[in-house]
């Protein structure tokens, strides 16, 4: 992080995909390292099926709770619509993590198809730096695809060098209360970091 | 300790460290988790009201009885909780009273994004403003304090992006708040016009008392020293923006924004060569603070309407956006993703057939708003919680011939205990013919399943007495109630049009459990023969999420169908079906 900086992490998606246990997990591991955080949510009329994002903000002083377009170092897409709709907020050195995964918008007539054709291409052509994730695949294999929020974290945290793994234990363990369940999300949380080695 | 909280979370502490015996209100965003986080609480008796204007009376007996009391709401509830708020200010408190209103700039769940501080302003209460979490805690521990010092409900003022914000929290030990006893103190707490004149003096006295310490409050109302050559007057969220974009600049952050403290505020302005407000929808701050002869700026630098944000305030107070939005999404159209019905809900039939009939619906608050939208596109109007049943009368009546027996007003169960009751006695009473829905899912839906009347639990889920809706009906004098249950749509067809017909009030009860909240799923996925579909597209327009278009053809997506059938009572040609159960 840059001295006195602000990092800020913005996480898309729809309705239903644990976009908030996402952010909640980063914004406790955060806090476990000692940092300030604001994280800005999205609850009521929009969470019937419509587009979710949340705005996490780390830094030593955060004030405010929303990234401002242009400002986001990471954008964490749960869906490839909804990367797009949120690739305006990425800086120019900013890095997207994108989930291979299409939800179609309610169709309102057969004619009218409602998905932006070719978006793999044009995701891959706006975004300054873009890398996939095979969440939902990688979510299946392990035999549960709710855990597609976990590997998109664990991607993300190979980009987050100023926390350590034990912040991330730390969260996990104040979020989850079952062993069983502790244990595969921090097995679900490696399978995202080996998306992007090197760390 | 530290702790990650969400701003309504917060308040919820604040309140149990503050003391509180008691909360109550009605669940509206973003206010919605206030309740829900008092509720584990220990010692604090916590329920839902049937609407805030009851949730107020209660806490304002509670405060007679020397408590301290918490009611929460919505911007739009505290219009129905205006009657005793208004008053409530004339009679004070004994013990500590505080007032949520959880305003939502930008509208993101709302009808409309009133200013409630102008409230405050009107009651003659004191008003308290937090501007992150932290604030939210340690303002709602203080604030009833703040309520018994000056004899008044204290207005808590909150946003969106206060309530639905995660941040550090301090967390403190509980303060001692004794019960104070009821003192049984008639001029005071009966407003007749003899007393109300008399108290009528006691507001104007608080509102002295309240702003000379909101003068002399650097807690409260604390002074950021700076630079001399912009001084900026603030509050709530707006406070954080300002701390971004211009940390070097003198700010008089307002924690306490009804009364003003004016002596403050003109010598903070003495102290820099030029003042300018920063706040969040109408220009409450300025208007005040250049009506007493401080010259300020500030709504010219911003947009009239909508949530203000760092670009917006950069763009105002540096000249341009410290973030250049280098990504441009200006080429592509990118499809908006609407909240919609969930697959299986009981309210996609109830429109559909509706619509079908070309019935002109009179609409209400709720997850069945939703049923305005395409394709569906079966609700003509929504104004407020209840609306639907008054305006139902009033459309009908004077719709002339061709809405006679054409109209129906669609409420859903929660918001008919809440304000529907008193428009369908107005039906009775005057010979209304129109007809009401009731879609009864038993639970309040749209705002996450929190219990109402009609559900027979309270909020810590503990039984409770539950109401029929059809009971009240006919216990207000309805002679034609209908219960039916939405899934058979030939049938729901049928009892609309018997009823409709009908001369006089009636109501169809539609009742089908919350299928999000209640898990439900009706059968195996419905399954499609590609080889009898004729490409209709009746199916997709039930507007289900389930079913979707691929290649001209209809998809099923076997992850969201929970086989309600609604789409296969659809299809003419019996291309959709649901699956024989295996071993049922």
């Amino acid at each position: 992080m840059e001295k006195d900086g602000i990092t800020n992490v913005l996480l898309s998606g729809v309705g239903g995909q644990g976009i908030l246990t996402a952010s909640r997990l980063l914004a406790m591991a955060a806090l476990h390292r000692g940092f300030d955080v604001k994280m800005s949510e999205v609850h009521g009329m929009s969470q019937r099926g419509g587009n979710v994002d949340t705005h996490v903000r780390i830094g030593e002083a955060v004030p405010s709770p929303m990234i401002p377009k242009g400002g986001a170092h990471f954008l964490v897409s749960f869906e490839k619509l909804e990367a797009l709709r949120y690739l305006d907020y990425l800086r120019p050195d900013g890095v997207a993590f994108v989930n291979r995964l299409e939800i179609s918008p309610l169709t309102l007539a057969l004619k009218q198809p409602n998905y932006v054709d070719d978006v793999d291409r044009i995701l891959d052509e706006k975004a300054p730096h873009l890398i996939w994730v095979d969440g939902t695949e990688m979510a299946r294999e392990l035999g549960d695809v709710r855990m597609v929020n976990v590997i998109m974290l664990g991607a993300l945290a190979t980009r987050l060098p100023f926390l350590e793994e034990a912040d991330w234990e730390a969260a996990v363990k104040e979020r989850f209360a079952k062993p069983k369940v502790r244990e595969a999300v921090a097995n679900a949380f490696r399978k995202g970091a080996e998306v992007c080695p090197g760390r | 300790m530290k702790q990650m909280m969400l701003g309504n979370e917060a308040v919820a502490r604040g309140a149990f460290e503050g003391g509180v015996a008691f909360g109550s209100g009605y669940p509206g965003t973003p206010s919605t988790e206030i309740l829900e986080y008092l509720a584990p609480y220990e010692n604090v008796v916590v329920q839902w009201a049937p609407n805030e204007k009851v949730g107020l009376e209660v806490a304002m007996g509670a405060s007679l009885a020397g408590v301290r009391a918490l009611v929460t709401m919505k911007h739009v509830g505290l219009n129905v909780a205006a009657d005793p708020f208004f008053s409530a200010s004339y009679m004070g408190v004994n013990g500590g009273l505080v007032v949520v209103s959880a305003d939502d700039p930008a509208m993101h769940s709302s009808q409309n994004e009133q200013d409630n501080r102008w409230l405050a302003k009107a009651a003659k209460v004191v008003m308290v403003e937090p501007s992150d979490a932290e604030e939210a805690r340690w303002m709602t521990r203080e604030a009833f304090a703040l309520s018994e010092q000056f004899d008044t409900p204290v207005l808590f003022r909150m946003t969106t992006r206060v309530c639905h914000q995660t941040a550090v929290v301090n967390l403190e030990d509980p303060l001692e708040a004794p019960a104070r006893g009821y003192k049984k103190d008639i001029p005071k707490y009966v407003l007749l016009p003899g007393h109300g004149r008399l108290r009528r003096h006691e507001v104007e006295k608080r509102l002295l008392a309240a702003a000379a310490f909101g003068n002399e409050s650097d807690r409260w109302n604390p002074v950021f020293e700076g630079s001399a050559d912009v001084g900026i007057i603030t509050s709530g969220v707006s406070f954080s923006y300002v701390r971004e974009t211009m940390p070097e600049a003198s700010i008089l952050k307002l924690g306490l924004t009804n009364p003003l403290p004016f002596e403050r505020i003109k010598r903070f302005a003495e102290t820099v060569k030029k003042v300018i407000v920063v706040e969040e929808l109408d220009p409450y701050l300025e208007e005040q603070v250049r009506a007493a002869g401080v010259d300020a700026t500030g709504q010219s630098l911003r947009p009239y309407f909508g949530e203000l944000n760092l670009p917006l305030l950069e763009e105002a107070l540096l000249g341009e956006a410290r973030n250049k939005v280098t990504v441009s999404l200006a080429d592509v159209e990118i499809p908006r993703r609407p909240p919609t019905l969930c697959p299986g809900c009981g309210h996609r039939p109830v429109f559909k057939v509706l619509r079908d009939m070309r019935i002109h619906v009179m609409g209400d608050i709720g997850c069945y708003t939703l049923g305005a939208l395409k394709p569906l596109g079966a609700m003509e109007s929504c104004l407020c919680m209840g609306g639907s049943v008054g305006m139902a009368e009033g459309l009908e009546r004077f719709g002339g011939p061709d809405l006679e027996g054409r109209v129906v007003g669609v409420i859903g169960d929660s918001t008919f205990f809440h304000s529907g009751i008193a428009g369908l006695v107005d039906m009775v009473m005057n010979g209304s013919k129109a007809t009401v829905l009731i879609l009864d899912n038993a639970t309040t839906a749209m705002t996450g399943a929190q219990p109402n009347p009609g559900s027979g639990v309270d909020i810590r889920g503990a039984p409770a007495p539950r109401l029929d809706p059809a009971d009240v009906c006919r216990g207000v004098g309805v002679k034609r109630v209908v219960v039916v249950e939405p899934y058979d749509m030939e049938n729901l067809e049928e009892v609309f049009a018997e009823e409709l017909a009908a001369p006089e009030v009636s109501v169809v009860i539609v009742r089908a459990p919350c299928v999000l909240n209640e898990g439900v799923t009706f059968a195996e996925p419905v399954e499609l023969d590609l080889e009898l579909c004729n490409q209709c597209g009746l199916c997709i327009r039930v507007g289900c999420m389930a079913i979707r278009e691929k290649d001209g053809y209809p998809e099923i997506l076997a992850d969201l169908c929970n086989g309600c059938g609604v789409c296969v009572q659809v299809c003419s040609e019996g291309a959709l079906t649901i699956p024989e159960k295996v071993g049922a």
